[in-house]
């Protein structure tokens, strides 16, 4: 076991200071095959040092954007910059970006050790200066030992250590991830989450990393962008995507909620549509007809006579269905025409309830969203 | 008086013992099967290759009368040390040369257009590879026999030459019109190997080689050639060989100053009578394409 010691690995400086130009930059990017429109006019910001994804279902163009950051594909329209460079129509081998594969896309008939070696090579930087890169790389990803091995004979984790470190040798502006973790089992994957995120930290890169899965990107992002049928849809950080989602899509990709159609009566009231009066967070345009959307996990169930906590919506209903997860318990509650999906912690107070009962959802209007659309 | 009760073991144990014959027996059966399945390859390679390979053996050792009978009985090596002569080794030399320029220029043409079939479209792709296989629904030798007319000293290329101002062409009969009928004729050997590690070829490399600052030129010279070199060397190997022991075009298109080593053999057997020294040529010819081959494989094989 000699994993060196990952302290002493020296990494280059964090490029840019707070305040300096985006890393990346892009405006009004669309991409069209044939007839599909892959990426619908994107304007976004990546900040240098960010550790920023793309998340959204597959088809809905998070990879197309990636690819056309590295130069794989060009937009049809709009511009993409880089460090405020012009790199639109640049050759990939021209990008001071590197990409690390879904599949990996390790060099069969290379050893890990050339694989890793092969940008710098490219770049005709100096033997001497490649070797000590090299071996650098391998030290910052622990591969020490397996330098002399074809890809075939690591494991999977492996060989996406060696994508990661083939990508970082190079010393990228920005290291682009096309989901890197989705072909590990799913406890490597947790590991490496925490891994990657360590790593982005370590070397002070900026990170670009497309995935469908919200639960990764919500572990390991300063930022999100979700993206659906090719447009951006929200840019945010973890907490502002879950708490305050923009949109249905937003908020019913990222986890489980619920959505009460409601229109809007006052500045901060609303009244679920066929049903009764409720407080809204925010500033409500009356008359609107809108979605209000809730965390399960946001809202309690009482007895309908417990007193209401001041400023706190009330709705009764009847319960209808408990599921036992284990830490947790999944309740259904049917009030008037909406069915609302309440998740609770096993506490003992929710355990005396029975199906068919009478009971009361509270939730407090600061953690419920009035969706935009 | 105590005699002890059999312990109850007994039944697994003899489970086990039973469990390992029937696996014996299995894997008996299994390679009684195989054999049976390979006997009718077996033996007609043995009755119609290996068989008629050892009497030329036997052969090559034998003796030419005067009158251009076979003596067998009257062993000797001369047929052996007949194949030192110069004008032997030139034939032996020419073959080579043509055969191996007529690889190279197969691979020069094949290789791109190989890779153009594999990164079309499926639908494409299959009319492409159809379109490079019809050749073979034709006889090879009618067909060598076309390009008797399309290079003769009053053929379209005769005449386009003439029109353009150089003058008429001879290719006939000159080792030209013999690599243009080699190449013509094995072109569709070195394509198909070469579409088929083309396409299988995983593309998402190339693009990590370009991410990697490789130039176009450089991700092929480091990705795509060494990665599609099984079928390089596959067709090369396949046009190769029928190439150097060519007959019927160096006998159609060449000339008696173009005679490859399948015409000499030929006229070893039927013109010259000579059965011995056609027989040592046959066979000295045939295992040095073998070497050849493997040396080639290996060498390749290993770079791969």
């Amino acid at each position: 076991m000699n994993a060196p010691d990952v302290a002493t690995t020296s990494a280059p400086p964090r490029q840019g200071q707070a305040g300096s130009s985006p890393a990346v930059e892009l405006v009004g990017v669309t991409k069209r095959f044939d007839d599909v429109i892959a990426v619908d006019n994107v304007n976004l910001r990546i900040n240098d040092g960010e550790f920023f994804s793309l998340l959204g279902p597959s088809g809905c163009g998070k990879t197309t954007t990636l690819r056309m950051i590295a130069g794989l594909e060009f937009p049809t329209h709009g511009s993409i910059r880089i460090h405020d460079e012009q790199m639109s129509l640049r050759p990939p081998n021209k990008r001071p970006v590197n990409t690390v594969f879904q599949s990996y896309a390790l060099f069969p008939h290379m050893s890990v050790r050339d694989n890793i070696a092969f940008g710098l090579q490219m770049k005709k930087v100096d033997r001497h200066t490649i070797g000590s890169r090299v071996t650098e790389a391998v030290q910052l990803v622990r591969l020490g030992g397996m330098e002399h091995r074809r890809p075939k004979q690591l494991s999977g984790g492996q060989q996406q250590r060696v994508a990661l470190a083939r990508a970082l040798v190079n010393h990228p502006q920005v290291l682009l991830l096309d989901e890197p973790l989705g072909a590990l089992d799913l406890k490597l994957r947790k590991a490496m989450q925490l891994e990657l995120k360590e790593l982005q930290e370590r070397v002070g890169i900026t990170f670009v990393y497309v995935t469908h899965d919200q639960e990764e990107a919500l572990t390991m992002s300063d930022r999100i962008g979700v993206m659906d049928d090719g447009r951006l849809l929200q840019v945010g950080t973890p907490e502002e995507i879950y708490e305050r989602p923009a949109t249905r899509m937003v908020a019913d990709f990222i986890g489980e909620t619920n959505f009460l159609p409601i229109v809007v009566t006052e500045l901060d009231r609303a009244r679920i549509e066929g049903g009764q009066e409720i407080i809204i967070g925010g500033d409500g345009t009356p008359g609107t007809k809108t979605t209000l959307t809730i965390r399960p996990e946001k809202m309690r169930i009482t007895a309908p006579r417990e007193p209401v906590p001041e400023g706190d919506n009330q709705l009764l209903g009847t319960l209808h269905r408990r599921v036992y997860l284990g830490n947790a318990l999944a309740l259904e509650v049917t009030a008037g025409a909406v069915r609302l999906r309440v998740r609770q912690g096993s506490a003992a107070q929710v355990h005396r309830f029975r199906d068919g009962d009478e009971v009361a959802v509270l939730w407090s209007p600061a953690d419920a969203a009035v969706l935009e659309d | 008086m105590s005699a002890p009760t059999a312990p109850p073991t007994l039944v697994p144990k003899l489970e086990d013992g039973t469990g390992e014959e029937l696996e014996h027996a299995a894997t008996r059966a299994d390679s009684r099967r195989g054999a049976l399945l390979a006997l009718p390859g077996f033996a007609y390679l043995f009755l119609f290759f290996a068989l008629p390979l050892g009497i030329v053996f036997v052969y090559s050792f034998a003796t030419r009368s005067s009158t251009g009978r076979t003596i067998l009985g009257q062993w000797s090596v001369d047929s052996y040390t007949r194949l030192i002569d110069p004008f032997v080794l030139q034939i032996a030399w020419r073959s080579f040369a043509l055969a191996a320029a007529a690889t190279a220029l197969c691979l020069l043409v094949g290789y791109p257009f190989a890779y153009y079939i594999a990164t079309r479209s499926p639908r494409v792709r299959g009319l492409l590879l159809v379109m490079v296989m019809i050749p073979f629904w034709s006889n090879f030798l009618v067909r060598t026999y076309a390009w008797r007319v399309i290079l003769g000293s009053d053929g379209p290329v005769s005449r386009l030459t003439e029109l353009v101002g150089i003058g008429q062409t001879r290719l006939m009969f000159t080792s030209t019109a013999v690599m243009i009928g080699l190449v013509y004729g094995y072109l569709p050997f070195m394509i198909l190997p070469l579409y088929a590690s083309i396409e299988r070829l995983d593309f998402s490399l190339v693009e990590a080689g370009r991410d990697l600052y490789a130039s176009g030129w450089e991700a092929f010279r480091r990705i795509t050639w060494p990665l599609s070199r099984a079928g390089v060397i596959a067709g090369s190997i396949l046009v190769f060989i029928p190439s150097f022991g060519a007959y019927v075009t160096p006998e159609i298109l060449g000339g008696s100053r173009t005679t490859m080593l399948g015409s000499f053999i030929v006229r070893q057997f039927l013109a010259a009578r000579d059965w011995p020294f056609g027989s040592s040529l046959s066979f000295v010819v045939m295992i040095a394409m073998l070497v050849a081959a493997l040396v080639y494989f290996r060498v390749g094989g290993k770079t791969l």
